[in-house]
């Protein structure tokens, strides 16, 4: 049950800058909420990156025709995406924010979907095949002395006729997946980048609050599907937390193991994309060749290699094979060999290294102001495992170290996953011979019901911190659920670290953010 | 070597050096087993995990009767309407009294996102999920199964 | 070992005697064109086939396998492929040159294919400056590469005809010193005299360290004059999608995929013609039976055997490295490439002055 601590809207700029002035430096979360009469509202979940005390604060505004909150995205850089999510979704405008565009949905969408009283029939929104126009102008509210309410003053062009534009994307190999970069080009040098997203948002966060609570978990293997394990693990956690039901000590286990196998698979994919990206096919095979073994592991084990299905609410789908440990064991051996072979074949390859150390530097202040979780921000200097910030499952009696890098660039971006590979083989290797005897599962009633409230909990997913806030009015189904996504604060970092780079060096950051686009769009 | 470092010999040196290296790997490699499966021609020995989820089955006995009471609980689970049960009344011929039986189970493949919760909500066990999992077909309305006989 | 001049000659008094002096030539002529677009056909199948087979063997995959037995039909069914897809008319693009560009790029790689000896007499075009030639000839390919970008009307085309004019034009210049530096040590630019200078030893061995040097910056810039991997930046796929030839489909891309191949195999070619031996078998001196039963392998199977096996190695760093960047590519042409060549080639005339060649 979190404490959420309600700021009035007059005073909400000077108590959030008093708020970052005490150290709350981290943005982890902003949840748009539509309270229906109480008003539309915005929750930000807040955390200092030194003490890890985290702090909720909620604005609400009940002008439900022009609901306008003022913008801190002056205060998180992150903001900026996330304050264009929340008013892509719930319409509420952000005054001063420079960019008030939306960020998934078309531009000529009709109606707010995240808001209570939407009206989804197609009549309204029909399937349009004709192509999306771009915006050509950035949307500035800004508040004006004498009016009541802020109004649309400042129209600046995003990218001038005159400039060479070219979009990446939303069909181009190296976008892994579909993400649309527009960019203004001098020559071979990125001037400007505009990043489009939403071209496979499936509306996951509004689907959730019309399904049961096990209906939901299908949902966050969907999410970022190199997570799909840890997703769940989040959502099942912060389930169980509201439900107060304790699991038992095997399960805690099995959650800990699967969630280091898929770690490492997604580490090893990001290696592997890395290497494509960057023109080294072979190497791209190599990685793709072990995670094979991790995915047959895990299909043994769960009946899915890519959308696995694992964890439910109270345990898990089913007990761990008995050949499981003895696989998951010679695959750690194995792959320790192979680890060096990788080094040899491309990470210390001259070609990679001049083409990645100083290139897209992210200091470790950007990183925390724009929330860049998981390995781009421990690359960067800033301790952000929430395996260590605050442990859940095994984490806190198994031994690790939290890898940490300096530089901020490509380089170590990269060598943090595949250092990570060790650090998750050796919490594997603690565990896997340890495993206690008892139920898999603990037994729930068939319908499950949280109690009213809002709950949260966060995982490190491969990528970053992925957490969950549900808040429950006490039915069968969650009022509102929101998924902190792990690549979204990436997009921000790319769009950042991106500009004065070649058109090279943009392929090789974005493959080393490491972004998964189902994440970034839900 | 080391008065050599960071000058314009060194680097040359250093560079021919990792690149080296990784084409002593990719040698090796030249010459390791290959991992391709030939698929389909290894159907036979391929080996698909007992979990693997490839579409729902409802498993008969010797008689062709199957376990299902029709009581509506798989079709309430599935979050996306992939399961439709309709059902009729027999009279039992014993005690006289009517009761449901199942008349058709219908299972749409193409919407089923294999959560498994149908088969978790089974009080029976009627339901499970089987390895076939070469499920192409050309038309869509062939991905809606009936399961029961 | 067989003089292929004598066969030519014999069947060129034939011809004579059948036909007037011209009408002799003219047909000649064509079927000495046939002849070469054959062996340039067949080639090109070669490559491909054996460009799958080892980067799959590299890969630890095993390569097609489906279409025939080993997948031998593979490349069949990639040209049928490609025959039967549909040409695609690009809006605003400027047609004429866009069609005429894939024919400059395998004009430019057949006119040089031509030029390289497969045996003792066994040439197209065999004359004083040959080496000259085939330089001249196979830069030429370079500008169907400049058309094609410039002429489809696409973005990513266009910055790949930018980078392939940047790149393809300074790694001309490390190449034509390689050469140069062979030239000087074989004293002439004939590649038959060439070939045969080097019954003795190859140059490789004989111009010792200078050759070996010059003989590894050919094989970079080789690479690179070929666009292939990790020099193929023009076509980098995962920035430009296919670069310059991004909208050319059916058999304008299969000629610049057939010519991209070709031109490996050339350069591979010019490799082992100036390098090693040519069609020359190999000799160790003292060993009088040994040399005797190389003598009975045929000159072209020695040519080719060398070919492949420089191919094998272009192969082999395609495979192994990735990507530079394009300011890289042309430092380490400037920076690197160019001043050891040159250093190269004044140690070689040093060598040859002196009389330090083995």
């Amino acid at each position: 049950m979190m404490n959420i601590e309600n700021i009035d809207i007059k005073d909400f700029r000077q108590k959030m800058l008093d708020l970052r002035a005490s150290g709350m430096d981290f943005l982890r979360e902003m949840v748009g909420m539509d309270w229906n009469e109480e008003g539309l509202g915005v929750i930000y979940i807040l955390e200092n990156s030194a003490t890890h005390e985290g702090k909720e604060v909620a604005v609400r505004t009940t002008n439900r025709e022009n609901p306008q909150v003022p913008t801190v995205s002056d205060i998180w850089q992150v903001a900026e995406i996330y304050e264009r999510e929340v008013f892509d979704f719930f319409g509420i405008e952000f005054t001063g924010h420079p960019d008030m565009r939306r960020l998934f949905l078309r531009n000529d969408w009709i109606g707010f979907p995240l808001r209570k009283d939407y009206d989804a029939s197609e009549a309204i929104n029909p399937v349009r095949l004709e192509s999306e126009t771009n915006e050509e102008i950035h949307r500035e509210y800004d508040i004006a002395e004498e009016k009541q309410l802020a109004e649309l003053v400042e129209k600046m062009k995003i990218l001038h006729y005159d400039q060479f534009v070219i979009n990446i994307g939303p069909q181009h190999p190296a976008t892994h997946g579909v993400l649309r970069f527009r960019l203004s080009l001098e020559g071979e040098v990125v001037r400007k980048v505009d990043i489009h997203c939403g071209y496979i948002h499936r509306g996951i966060e509004k689907m959730c609050e019309s399904r049961t609570y096990p209906q939901t978990l299908a949902f966050t293997d969907r999410l970022d599907y190199l997570s799909a394990h840890q997703n769940r693990h989040a959502l099942c956690m912060c389930i169980e937390k509201a439900m107060g039901l304790e699991v038992t000590d095997r399960v805690q286990y099995i959650r800990t193991i699967m969630d280091e196998l898929q770690r490492i698979d997604s580490h090893l994919l990001m290696f592997s994309c890395m290497a494509m990206d960057m023109g080294a096919i072979t190497s791209f095979i190599y990685g793709f060749r072990e995670r094979e073994k991790i995915l047959d592991i895990m299909e043994e084990v769960t009946g899915g290699r890519l959308i696995q299905n694992y964890n439910t609410i109270g345990g898990v789908q089913a007990d761990i094979t008995p050949d499981f440990a003895a696989k998951v064991k010679e695959f750690c051996n194995d792959q320790k060999q192979r680890l060096k072979e990788y080094y040899d074949v491309f990470v210390n390859n001259v070609i990679l290294r001049n083409r990645t150390i100083g290139v897209g530097v992210l200091s470790r202040e950007d990183a925390i102001s724009l929330g860049a979780t998981g390995g781009t921000g421990r690359a960067s200097g800033w301790a952000c495992d929430v395996r260590k910030r605050h442990p859940y499952a095994l984490y806190d009696k198994v031994d690790f170290k939290e890898i940490l890098h300096t530089r901020g660039d490509c380089y170590d971006r990269l060598l943090v996953r595949l250092e990570e590979i060790v650090e998750s083989i050796h919490i594997i290797e603690q565990l896997i011979d340890n495993i206690p005897e008892g139920e898999y599962k603990t037994k729930t009633k068939p319908i499950i019901k949280l109690p009213e409230g809002q709950f949260s909990a966060s995982v490190e997913g491969s990528r970053g911190e992925f957490g969950v806030f549900i808040e429950s009015h006490g039915d069968k189904t969650p009022y509102r659920v929101k998924f902190r996504p792990t690549g979204l604060p990436l997009i921000a970092v790319a769009q950042k670290i991106m500009k004065k780079h070649k058109v090279a060096d943009l392929i090789t950051i974005g493959a080393s953010l490491d972004y998964v686009i189902p994440d970034i769009d839900r | 070597m080391s008065f050599l470092n960071n000058t314009y010999i060194g680097n040359i040196l250093s560079a021919i050096g990792s690149l080296a290296t990784g084409m002593k790997v990719t040698l090796c490699e030249f010459f390791t087993r290959k991992v391709t499966e030939c698929y389909p021609e290894n159907r036979k020995t391929q080996h698909i995990a007992e979990r693997h989820r490839a579409m729902l089955r409802m498993p008969h006995d010797e008689e062709g009767k199957n376990k299902c009471i029709a009581c509506g609980l798989c079709q309430q689970a599935c979050p996306n309407g992939t399961i439709t049960i309709t059902t009729k009344s027999v009279t039992d011929e014993e005690t006289g009294k009517s009761r449901k039986v199942l008349a058709e189970y219908r299972y749409d493949l193409g919407s089923c996102m294999f959560c498994q919760l149908c088969v978790n909500a089974c009080p029976k066990g009627a339901i499970e999920f089987s390895n076939e999992f070469e499920n192409a077909v050309f038309d869509r309305s062939k991905l809606i199964m009936k399961l029961n006989k | 070992m067989i003089d292929f001049s004598s066969i030519n000659s014999t069947i060129d008094s034939y011809l004579h005697s059948l036909l007037p002096a011209q009408v002799a030539t003219l047909v000649e002529c064509a079927i000495i064109a046939l002849c070469a677009i054959v062996a340039y056909l067949v080639f090109a199948i070669v490559m491909i086939f054996m460009e799958r087979k080892v980067c799959a063997a590299f890969q630890c995959r095993l390569g097609p396998t489906r279409v025939g037995f080993w997948g031998l039909l593979q490349v069949f069914a990639d040209v049928f492929k490609m025959l039967i897809k549909e040409i695609i008319d690009i809006k605003n693009s400027d047609r004429a040159l866009y069609t005429l560009a894939p024919f400059l790029v395998i004009m430019s790689s057949i006119i040089t294919f031509s030029c390289l000896p497969f045996d003792n007499g066994l040439q197209v075009l065999d004359f004083n400056i040959g080496v000259f030639f085939i330089m001249a000839a196979s830069s030429f390919g370079v500008l169907g590469i400049l058309l094609a970008g410039w002429s489809s009307n696409n973005k990513f085309a266009m910055i790949g005809a930018i980078r392939s004019g940047g790149q393809m034009i300074s790694y001309e210049l490390s190449m034509s010193l390689c050469i140069l530096t062979l030239v000087v040590l074989s004293g002439t630019m004939q590649v038959s005299e060439i070939v045969e200078m080097q019954r003795g030893g190859w140059f490789i061995v004989r111009g010792h360290i200078p050759a070996v040097i010059a003989f590894i910056i050919y094989l970079i810039a080789g690479n690179a004059e070929t666009n292939r991997a990790p020099f193929d930046l023009p076509e980098a796929e995962s920035e430009l999608t296919a670069g310059f030839h991004t909208e050319y489909s059916g058999m304008g891309f299969g000629f610049f995929y057939v010519a991209e191949f070709m031109n490996m195999f050339i350069i591979a070619g010019i490799a082992s013609t100036l390098f090693l031996g040519g069609w020359t078998p190999f000799y160790i001196p003292g060993l009088e039976g040994f040399n005797e039963a190389m003598e009975w392998i045929p000159g072209f199977v020695w040519f080719l055997g060398k070919t492949f096996f420089v191919v094998w190695l272009l192969m082999w760093i395609r495979w192994t490295f990735p990507r530079l960047r394009i300011d890289q590519v042309l430092v380490l042409e400037w920076k690197y490439l160019v001043p050891i060549g040159l250093l190269n080639l004044l140690i070689m005339t040093v060598c040859v002055v002196m009389g330090w060649t083995l």
